[in-house]
């Protein structure tokens, strides 16, 4: 098999045990043990080509980090086949190791108490880059996420920002092939977050990195990846690219108009459904195949300054999705 | 020098130089640490001391057990491993989510971390040692090459024994909450023994007779009889035989832990 990653398959499962609520429910748990099977992910199958950005979407607890996990060797499936860079993960040892990373969003690598330096020190170490390559990789690192400021900072003063473009770094060191980025952005300001996203595109064009991430940030998703899969109970719904997953959703286009006047809302339903209205301005949303023409007869008839058709916001496309996705998932 | 151990001797010095520079930030921790590791064996010895008077607790004279209960504190410091409480947060809180997938298993983060306590630990204690050894003669051990090397050895020895247990017995975190509630239990049993809270031979016959079918005396008291000297000749040889069967043992455990729990782990939290 070629390509980056390549999973046939997928599934996993775990045993949880189940405890009735109060203290009866605990001494039974105690004595008698209930559990039931957890289906993180179920018979999920992809692939991936080296250089590809490609961004997982789905709620809390639909399988996306479970699945990243499992990708990068640190869960063992229930069920499948997985070869990530060529390689098992479970068996692909250090070799493998040295090819990929994993970054999760909550929980990081740097040593708290001591400056990022140190870290990157130690990574050096760990994966035994030599010195020329690694005073290289910091000097691009340090430039491409602008830590020149704060590598000598002890991480516990550095902002949730700062730390994250340090533990990006951290994780880069080694110049992997295949990056794992579970919620890289979470909780940090747009201007980092955006530097984060900057990074990353940097990154894969500089070197021909893979990127397979998880986001709650639909910004992150339509800045970086091409390709989105969605999985939602453990179920992969959709793999492809977004715009072709939004032009089947979302049966609607979005109107915005500027208006020189004025107008009525009952004047505005005519053309369409009133999702805003605030003078001078109002959007209204009409089926996709009569956008063209509402639009003519909205300039016609109506004092419009300006107009402009979009789709609907990608998040409200993306929850139409999901719940397409559960309907069909339960028929 | 081989390109192999040139890269695992830069691994190990820069864990080591990594937990020194934690420690270095936590000075006063560390002091209450050792404050700690001294108070019970201080405490032990007030008790013998008092019971012993003048006389002897079989053969234990009060000189004896100033001795005994000095070198167990060294040698209890040189020994100690707390790995099942880091395991145990590892396994728990999900650590070991950016640990594995470096290409260094986390027991050699372990392994370092414990080098770099016991360094630490071991040059503090020994200069409080010398301070007292000069004012009170009875601590004073005979300075002899060969005892010294002996023990170095006996030494070494149980401190793999002892992060092996304490390694394996965190890895029941892969399986249960309760980890560290079953290695309190053990350091429990280990105050009688492996001889934390007396000598063995005081003992009585039944628990001293169970204590050596276990691996107990090899941890602590057998080192301590060495240094003491309370062990000579042929006993010595066997207990290292005791020490080796037992590291064995225990590491075949915690291989087999190991192996094991990694296909259980649960990769906890993000």
């Amino acid at each position: 098999m070629a390509g980056a990653i390549q999973a046939v398959g997928l599934s996993k499962s775990f045993q949880v045990k189940v405890r009735d609520s109060g203290l009866s429910g605990a001494l039974r748990a105690l004595f008698r043990p209930k559990y039931r099977d957890v289906h993180a992910v179920r018979d999920v199958g992809f692939s991936i080509e080296q250089g590809e950005i490609v961004a997982f979407l789905g709620p809390n607890g639909a399988g996306k980090t479970t699945t990243l996990k499992m990708l990068s060797g640190l869960l063992y499936p229930t069920k499948g086949k997985v070869r990530v860079v060529g390689f098992d993960p479970w068996t692909g040892g250090s070799e493998f190791k040295r090819r990929i990373t994993l970054v999760l969003g909550q929980r990081q690598q740097l040593v708290w108490d001591l400056p990022p330096i140190e870290t990157f020190v130690l990574n050096r170490a760990i994966y035994d880059i030599a010195d020329a390559d690694y005073k290289e990789r910091l000097d691009e690192l340090t430039t491409l996420l602008d830590l020149g400021a704060i590598l000598d900072k002890p991480v516990r003063q550095l902002s949730l920002g700062e730390r994250m473009k340090c533990e990006l770094a951290a994780a880069l060191l080694h110049r992997p092939s295949l990056l794992f980025l579970d919620e890289p952005t979470l909780g940090l300001d747009v201007t980092a977050q955006e530097a984060i996203r900057r990074f990353l595109l940097a990154y894969r064009d500089r070197h021909g990195a893979t990127i397979l991430l998880t986001s709650h940030y639909m910004q992150d998703v339509t800045a970086l990846a091409s390709r989105v899969l969605m999985i939602n109970r453990g179920r992969l719904l959709y793999d492809g690219e977004l715009d072709a997953l939004v032009a089947r959703i979302a049966q609607a286009k979005r109107l915005e108009v500027v208006l020189q006047r004025e107008v009525g809302e009952d004047v505005l339903r005519r053309f369409g459904e009133v999702k805003e209205h605030r003078f001078p301005n109002a959007v209204l949303e009409t089926p996709r195949e009569h956008a063209a023409a509402t639009s003519a007869r909205l300039l016609a008839e109506l004092p419009v300054a300006d107009i402009s058709i979009t789709d609907p916001p990608i998040e409200e496309v993306i929850q139409q999705a999901f719940a397409l996705g559960a309907e069909d998932g339960e028929s | 020098m081989t390109a192999g151990v040139r890269i695992w001797a830069r691994r190990y010095s820069a864990l080591m130089r990594n937990a020194w520079m934690v420690d270095l930030q936590y000075r006063a921790s560390i002091v209450l640490w050792i404050m700690w590791g001294v108070m019970e064996p201080a405490i032990a010895l007030g008790i013998w001391w008092s019971i012993a008077g003048q006389g002897a607790v079989g053969g234990y004279t009060r000189t004896d057990f100033a001795r005994y209960f000095f070198a167990l504190t060294l040698i209890n410091q040189l020994t100690i491993a707390w790995d099942s409480w880091y395991l145990d947060r590892w396994i728990r809180e999900g650590d070991l989510n950016f640990k594995l997938p470096r290409p260094v298993h986390p027991v050699h983060e372990a392994i370092a971390d414990n080098i770099a306590y016991k360094a630490r630990s071991a040059t503090v204690l020994l200069v409080i040692w010398t301070v007292v050894s000069l004012v009170w003669p009875v601590v004073r051990l005979p300075f002899d090459l060969k005892t010294i090397a002996i023990t170095a050895a006996a030494v070494i020895l149980a401190a793999m024994l002892r992060f092996l247990i304490s390694f394996t017995t965190g890895l029941l975190a892969f399986w249960t909450t309760r980890a560290t509630s079953i290695m309190e239990l053990h350091a429990g049993i280990s105050l009688f023994l492996a001889g934390r809270i007396a000598p063995l031979s005081l003992l009585p016959p039944v628990v001293a007779g169970i204590a050596s079918w276990l691996w107990f005396p090899y941890m602590l008291a057998f080192p301590v009889d060495v240094l003491t000297k309370a062990t000579t000749g042929h006993a010595i040889l066997l207990g290292f035989r005791g020490q080796v069967i037992w590291i064995a043992i225990w590491l075949v455990l915690c291989r087999t832990a190991w192996k094991a729990g990694i296909k259980r782990y649960g990769a906890a939290g993000g």
